[in-house]
């Protein structure tokens, strides 16, 4: 997403204007950027005294301790308040990411190595240095697997290469955003890095350290060697673990909580009583897969592309949106990139947003010119086959339900016929997984910055899908079964090239495509509502200042946000 | 003694039966843990790395041997005392989740049912005995509340008594702002749990008391139309002597076989309470090892429950040969 070398000083630039910026109010007033002036060897700072920070991440009780990244059952704390990676990405908005292990880093001009160099004078908060060996083995250890990794060196002392077998531009947010900085000294000790549960004082370069646990909560206090002078400014955060949407909303009402994200249909009620919310929406796209193609063994109406054309406008996203999901969600875009964030890599001549409301005549108008006619009961035909498919979701997931029944009516207009089933949640993946099936309501994973390249090699070409009845591969997710020879060649493409021009191209090839196929029904994207005690603490990112991904089950953001927070 | 004999030989071959169920069901249930466990993290919205995946299949693929090989092991780890361990509580042991949730349950929900038993047969004799008059009008109203579902009042308590009076707290077994290192032995520790169970027990006993009630008053009536009564009374014993004595007592017995299964089935603890408190308690390790598949933690669960239900039945069918020989001749 940046050019070679440019990257380097345009960073520590960018951060301190990003931290002045946002962090005018801040007491301490230090700097979050790079410069050498902050070494950070000798920053320890003890916050001043105020009240414990009391959070929900979504937790439900009995909690275990587990603070081990590597293993699936991690607490929120870990990561990014106990262990950090190289930066902090913003997820909501495209700003510059910010150092945080890093000072900064240096692609090669082909893609096949990156140099990081380690902030100067970092430590563990058990009072070693950070080394070059440390971050050779947080990118090569048994935890981390990351194939495209052939090798790591140190070039000095503050330097590290890692080489790749392939140009690994693509690869940017797992390597700096994604992979955990740990210890040597501790996780080089361990037999099994998966199975570790690494409950005894973790050691690890976050603004935060491990201080009790129980079943119920957690607390972590402040580091007070954290390399960010000035930061954290609050003392102590607890991590509640917690049934239920219920409570979570009775401990706002009841001032018993500070900060969490969590649905509530009515938001009001919490900012009537002086909460701070801010809304945004999910990074991932909730859409209807169809089972497309009928090459791959796919049956049913919605494998012709006119059919799934007609759908896409006889649908009322507005009236859904309304209806079943509270009015929370915000459209998304038939280029799977997300509106507000990637408009950067929105190709010309594919429109930016879906349709909000539905055009049953245009729906006609599609079928007809896809050699549909009309039957006797209101109901396309071809070839003796109607236009009748069936739409599954699932049970208990009640806005997914409601919205599969408002298809249902919306469908019918346009000579539709959509029949809504419920299966349970075994029997979905299951469909999914193997194909077996017409339409089912669903989301993607999309991507958490503002480059959409692994929701296109993910779900859309043809090596991470299987034939229909063969069940996909764990890290296949190309639920369609979509395949066309176009879209693999500009993702292939687009993966071997850092150089915005090029990928945007590759990307309109792709956006074209899969506009005109149209695989997934392209829906929403899901709001994530935040909300937060402003009361008693300051520095929380607004609806104006998105300076992190609000939401507080998100690890890294969430770590980053309570860095920056300060008392009233 | 040849009776014992056969109530032992017949509750050893029904555990034998209920523990190798409890092997076979939970692998029976269609799903696998493996894809439930992606599926939640990507609704919660978490990113899904290549070394996230490899870390799920490192802990859930450990299932490759044949079922009679894993049935024998399952034999062999019950006697040994190891219930194996949770791959989504990972990772801690089934029996160390097991037995951190029951004192909480058996505590409050044990104490919450006797008290609703106490209760509940004592308005259900006096609403007998007075049949037909005011008293009795107590009825209708237990019926109310005994069909109100339980989940929707716990909500209504706590939206009037915890958040709109700020009588009681709202959520955990203790004050999780007091006792940030958990539970201690201090006086204030005790009180702090006395004051958290205090709602949660009252929403139990109002939930289950009319069921108690119902039960006694009913049988309360049709004792009192035995010979035995109208003979009490004739003979011109006092009242209260024909109350307690006579009707009372007999009409409590089939209340306290139905307490005897209602204590075994105590350490299933309290589902929903549970979840709306956020409380301690075997309820949620045993609706979260179904939801997730959690085939390790289910197994440990059931197999409590299951022992626990037959512990209280064999008790019961002693003493229930101790006292009645006709239990002891017809078997």
């Amino acid at each position: 997403m940046f050019a070679p070398k440019r990257w380097k000083k345009a960073l520590p630039v960018a951060a301190i204007a990003l931290s002045m910026g946002l962090f005018t109010a801040c007491s301490s007033g230090g700097s979050t950027g790079a410069t050498p002036s902050d070494g950070g060897a000798e920053s320890g700072s003890t916050p001043e005294d105020g009240p414990t920070l009391v959070m929900w991440a979504g937790s439900q009780t009995p909690l275990v301790a587990n603070f081990n990244p590597y293993a699936p059952t991690v607490l929120h704390a870990a990561l990014g308040g106990i262990y950090q990676p190289l930066y902090f990405y913003n997820k909501a908005e495209p700003t510059p990411p910010v150092p945080l292990v890093a000072e900064s880093v240096e692609w090669a001009e082909d893609g096949m190595y990156l140099d990081i160099h380690i902030r100067p004078g970092i430590e563990w908060n058990d009072g070693q240095p950070v080394t070059t060996e440390d971050i050779i083995f947080s990118f090569t250890n048994e935890g981390v697997q990351m194939d495209y990794v052939d090798s790591a060196e140190a070039l000095d002392d503050n330097t590290v290469r890692l080489n790749f077998n392939t140009p690994a531009y693509t690869n940017e947010f797992s390597l700096l955003g994604a992979t955990y900085i740990v210890p040597k000294h501790v996780f080089g000790e361990v037999d099994d890095l998966v199975t570790f549960a690494n409950t005894d004082n973790p050691v690890g370069t976050g603004p935060f350290m491990l201080e009790n646990f129980t079943d119920a909560a957690y607390t972590a206090v402040a580091n007070p060697n954290y390399w960010d002078e000035g930061h954290p400014a609050i003392n102590r955060v607890q991590w509640l673990g917690i049934d239920g949407n219920a409570s979570g909303e009775s401990m706002f009402k009841t001032g018993q909580m500070d900060y969490a994200t969590m649905f509530i249909p009515h938001p009001d009620q919490l900012t009537d009583t002086g909460l701070g919310y801010v809304k945004v929406s999910s990074p991932n796209p909730v859409v209807i897969m169809t089972c497309s193609n009928a090459d791959l063994g796919c049956t049913g109406a919605q494998t012709d592309v006119a059919f799934r054309h007609a759908f896409d406008v006889v649908i009322d996203r507005d009236e859904i949106n309304e209806k079943a999901f509270y009015g929370l969600s915000t459209p998304a875009s038939p280029t799977f990139a997300k509106p507000g964030r990637d408009e950067q890599w929105m190709a010309e001549g594919v429109p930016e947003k879906n349709p909000t409301t539905a055009d049953p005549e245009e729906a006609k108008k599609i079928m007809e010119d896809g050699g549909w006619t009309l039957g006797a009961d209101g109901i396309y035909e071809k070839d003796g086959q109607r236009a009748a498919v069936t739409l599954v979701s699932v049970e208990g997931w009640g806005d997914n339900n409601a919205a599969s029944e408002l298809i249902v009516a919306q469908a019918k207009k346009g000579g539709l016929e959509v029949t809504h089933q419920t299966v349970t949640l075994d029997q979905f993946t299951d469909m999914r997984l193997t194909g077996e099936y017409e339409m089912v309501f669903s989301a993607l994973v999309g991507t958490p910055i503002s480059d959409p390249y692994t929701i296109y090699r993910n779900c859309f070409t043809t090596s991470f899908t299987q034939p229909v009845g063969t069940s996909l591969e764990p890290n296949q997710t190309n639920y369609a079964r979509y395949s066309n020879e176009a879209v693999d060649e500009a993702v292939k493409a687009a993966a071997m090239t850092n150089d915005p021009e090029e990928k945007a191209a590759a990307y309109a090839t792709i956006q074209e495509n899969i506009y005109a196929d149209m695989p997934y029904i392209s829906m929403f994207h899901g709001g994530n509502q935040t909300f937060y005690n402003q009361t008693e603490f300051d520095g929380w990112p607004t609806e104006s200042d998105l300076y992190a991904f609000p939401a507080s089950w998100d690890g890294i953001s969430a770590a980053y946000i309570l860095s920056q927070l300060t008392y009233k | 003694m040849k009776y014992y004999l056969r109530r032992i030989t017949f509750y050893i071959i029904t555990l034998w039966a209920a523990v190798s169920l409890n092997f076979l069901l939970p692998r029976l249930m269609p799903g696998d843990p493996r894809t439930i466990f992606m599926e939640a993290l990507l609704r919660r919205g978490g990113d899904i790395t290549p070394a996230m995946e490899h870390s799920v299949d490192v802990i859930f693929g450990a299932e490759d041997s044949s079922m009679w090989t894993q049935y024998w092991q399952y034999w062999g780890n019950i006697f040994k005392g190891d219930l194996g361990v949770s791959i989504t509580k990972f990772p801690a042991p089934v029996s160390d989740l097991i037995f951190q949730a029951l004192p909480w349950t058996i505590c409050l929900v044990g104490i919450a049912t006797i008290i609703s038993f106490i209760l509940g047969v004592t308005i259900g004799a006096y609403a007998g005995w007075k049949r037909g008059t005011a008293a009795d009008g107590i009825i209708p109203f237990m019926t109310l509340i005994q069909s109100v579902p339980y989940f929707w009042l716990a909500l209504v308590f706590i939206a009037v008594f915890a958040v709109g009076l700020g009588w009681f707290p709202i959520i955990g077994g203790y004050s999780l702002r007091d006792f940030y290192a958990g539970p201690e032995w201090s006086w204030a520790f005790v009180k702090s749990v006395l004051y958290h169970g205090l709602l949660p027990a009252i929403t139990i006993v109002v939930a289950s008391v009319g069921g108690w009630v119902l039960g006694m008053r009913n049988m309360m009536v049709s004792t009192m139309s035995e010979d035995y009564v109208v003979t009490a009374e004739a003979k011109g014993l006092k009242q209260s002597r024909v109350f307690t004595w006579y009707a009372a007592r007999n009409a409590a017995l089939p209340s306290l076989s139905g307490l005897g299964i209602t204590l075994g089935f105590v350490v299933a603890g309290s589902i929903v309470m549970e979840q709306v408190f956020t409380y301690p308690g075997v309820g949620k390790l045993l609706i979260n090892a179904v939801q997730n598949k959690d085939y390790a933690l289910m197994q440990g669960v059931f197999l409590i429950i299951t022992v626990t239900v037959l512990a209280a039945n064999f008790i019961m069918d002693l003493i229930y040969g101790l006292i009645d020989p006709r239990a002891r001749a017809n078997v």
